[in-house]
């Protein structure tokens, strides 16, 4: 899903002004975006495969299943780029949004009886007041607070369902209807939600919205000292990933979990920590890193667990220590691709086109957006390793003994 | 200095009844007036009760020594952060307590001394935001419109070999020039420069005080701060010293170099 044009125009070419549809021409696309498009495509034609296999892996409706999971986690994944990647707002909860939405559309439709198709749009829309009620005071202020805060309010909420277990299913879940039946079905919809998702999220972080979040992420002041209201669009980044995980939650609750509604599912904190753990193997601030990165996760931990392998050793079997392993290869991936894996190939892949234009005589870098693509330069700092500067510069601001305020 | 701007030592001041003793200033005597501004931190005053104006075309020239209350008075009148007494007009309004970047979509820009570059992105990128619109859905940049006017104005700061680059690798005489690339980009009519001299060689000074005047004689009126006075003198039509957060004097060049005031606050330790 590389989504954005890797070869890098040449000068004369840059300044002149594109239509959209010039920027949509398939024509232009670089080779990474065509491997982006076909995967996509193959994702779509998948449920149509069904009794064929290739390279082994049969398609069958387990698989269709998981690959509907995989989605699901994808969009959370994609959510929480668009606005901690975006923006260096670091949430530690995102789960709160993809809860809100599940339990508000389950609660709505098992306690008050309405139909699914409003259930979902309400659950979608509550996220987003959430986003708004947690966004609109805590990211006007500087600093670590706005982390804080989205660390604990899942917390808050899972604690308050278990005061009305009656109505919220308390700390084991609440069943209610669900939308589809079969696998085909709940994969077409987790996969119209994951296209949706995607298009919605490039086409902003690739407009100038996208410029202006990444500087956000950089410096505020600067932002606002070219005219530009940094708050207004942080709170638009945090409540429009609401709306989407929000819908996300919603839509996953009724297909993929089958009616069912729990905290571990949606509002656990391991659920905000792999989003972002998912994010950042694929790479910071592209959506498409974690676009990749989610299904990527999500597979591979439903089928490490399935590995039926005992570890020589210590004679324990895979499937029990399966999510120890796959931290371990986490922090292996963060280790050598700090960047994150679409981060490094599209640099790799821009260098290739710069070098090649520099032999045709050719000037000029990468394309515009190179910074709000996650666009990167070997040896600067990526993406994460800002994002984790200015953390720690906030946090050691408001701890004592380290200040640096006069 | 040759200008269509008064030089004499007063601007026309209305006297306060409340406030007699010192100046005050009222909202039309310039483009851009401070009236009695006061900037507490803590018990620190780091401002005190600070009245000047600014007419429009004007180069002021705001000297003081270090740590005399420059940028605060900068950061109170951008709005930075809101000062704790007086009033800030703004083309005849008051703007008192205005966010920073409303002033700056009203037509005020700043550089700032110490350097905010975006590191993650080249020079022309850089100069690109300050041509962004502040509304959420809008394409002009995807689509190159912003880029053609962001390359103009990087050539005309003196930038144009260094488009690529990013703001590490620029030498400072070229971190300045990126600075007022990008004010230059929100198109003001006050532009406030913010220690632009400091660390130039004299041909970079001659080179952008050329750029300043050009961009004057189109329209901006500029406020320039700097505690050191080279390069200053030669530049600016009219300049306030200000001490401890106090004006000492104000006037010309000449009126301001033989204030006896001044050259026990400043010269004296400073030249």
């Amino acid at each position: 899903m590389g989504g954005e044009t890797s070869e890098a125009p040449t000068a004369d070419e840059e300044f002149e002004e594109r239509t959209l549809t010039d920027i949509l021409d398939p024509r232009g696309f670089g080779w990474l975006t065509r491997l982006g498009l076909f995967g996509l495509l193959l994702l779509a034609v998948l449920p149509a495969l069904q009794g064929y296999g290739f390279l082994g892996i049969v398609v069958n409706s387990t698989l269709l299943a998981n690959i509907t999971g995989a989605m699901f986690f994808a969009v959370f994944a994609m959510s929480w780029d668009m606005q901690s990647g975006y923006t260096g707002e670091i949430s530690f909860g995102h789960g709160l949004f993809f809860g809100v939405g599940g339990y508000a559309s389950a609660i709505l439709q098992a306690q008050m009886g309405l139909d699914l198709l409003v259930t979902i749009p309400l659950g979608m829309f509550a996220a987003g007041i959430a986003g708004l009620l947690i966004g609109f005071p805590s990211l006007r202020l500087q600093g670590p607070y706005f982390s804080l805060i989205t660390l604990v309010t899942p917390i808050i909420i899972i604690g308050l369902f278990r005061f009305a277990p009656d109505v919220t299913g308390g700390a084991t879940g609440l069943f209610t209807e669900t939308l589809t039946t079969g696998a085909v079905e709940g994969y077409v919809v987790a996969l119209a939600l994951f296209l949706g998702a995607l298009v919605l999220f490039l086409a902003i972080t690739r407009s100038d919205a996208g410029i202006v979040l990444t500087a956000i992420r950089e410096d505020e002041l600067a932002v606002e000292a070219a005219g530009l209201n940094p708050a207004k669009f942080k709170l638009f980044s945090f409540v429009l990933s609401g709306l989407v995980g929000g819908l996300a939650g919603a839509l996953f609750v009724h297909t993929y979990a089958g009616g069912f509604v729990a905290p571990s599912d949606l509002l656990a904190l391991v659920v905000s920590i792999e989003v972002i753990i998912a994010s950042i193997i694929g790479g910071i601030g592209t959506i498409t890193g974690a676009a990749i990165g989610g299904l990527f996760l999500f597979l591979f931990r439903v089928y490490i667990a399935q590995v039926d392998l005992t570890v020589p050793v210590i004679g324990v079997p895979i499937g029990e220590i399966y999510f120890l392993l796959f931290t371990v290869v986490t922090l292996v991936v963060l280790f050598f691709i700090p960047e994150g894996v679409i981060t490094r190939i599209l640099v790799r892949t821009r260098q290739r086109a710069a070098a090649r234009e520099e032999e045709d005589g050719g000037g000029g870098g990468g394309g515009p957006d190179l910074a709000t693509d996650g666009g990167w330069t070997e040896g600067e700092p990526s993406n994460l390793e800002r994002i984790v500067a200015t953390f720690t510069e906030q946090l050691r601001a408001v701890l004592p003994g380290f200040g640096d305020d006069p | 200095m040759s200008t269509d701007t008064p030089t004499s030592t007063e601007t026309p001041a209305d006297l306060d009844e409340t406030d007699a003793g010192t100046e005050s200033y009222g909202p039309d005597d310039g483009v851009l007036v401070a009236d009695g501004i006061t900037k507490r931190f803590g018990g620190l005053v780091a401002v005190d009760d600070l009245s000047f104006a600014v007419e429009k075309q004007e180069i002021l020239g705001f000297i003081g020594p270090n740590g005399a209350g420059k940028s605060t008075t900068f950061n109170c009148i951008t709005g930075v952060y809101p000062p704790s007494e007086g009033t800030v007009y703004y083309n005849g309004r008051d703007v008192t307590g205005s966010e920073f970047y409303e002033m700056v979509q009203n037509g005020m820009a700043r550089t700032f001394q110490e350097f905010r570059p975006l590191e993650d992105r080249s020079v022309v990128d850089n100069v690109q935001i300050s041509l962004v619109p502040d509304r959420l859905f809008s394409t002009s940049g995807l689509r190159g419109q912003t880029r053609a006017r962001a390359v103009e104005i990087c050539e005309r700061v003196g930038l144009g070999e260094r488009l690529r680059q990013l703001p590490d690798e620029l030498p400072h005489a070229d971190m300045i020039r990126l600075e007022l690339a990008r004010a230059m980009a929100t198109d003001p009519d006050l532009l406030l420069v913010d220690e632009p001299f400091a660390g130039l060689a004299d041909e970079d000074i001659t080179e952008l005080s050329d750029l300043l005047r050009t961009l004057r004689d189109q329209g901006t009126t500029f406020i320039v701060v700097d505690h050191n006075m080279r390069g200053l003198l030669q530049l600016i039509d009219r300049a306030i010293v200000i001490n401890f957060g106090e004006k000492i004097a104000d006037g010309t060049p000449e009126e301001i170099t033989d204030d006896p005031a001044v050259r026990k606050a400043y010269l004296g330790s400073e030249d």
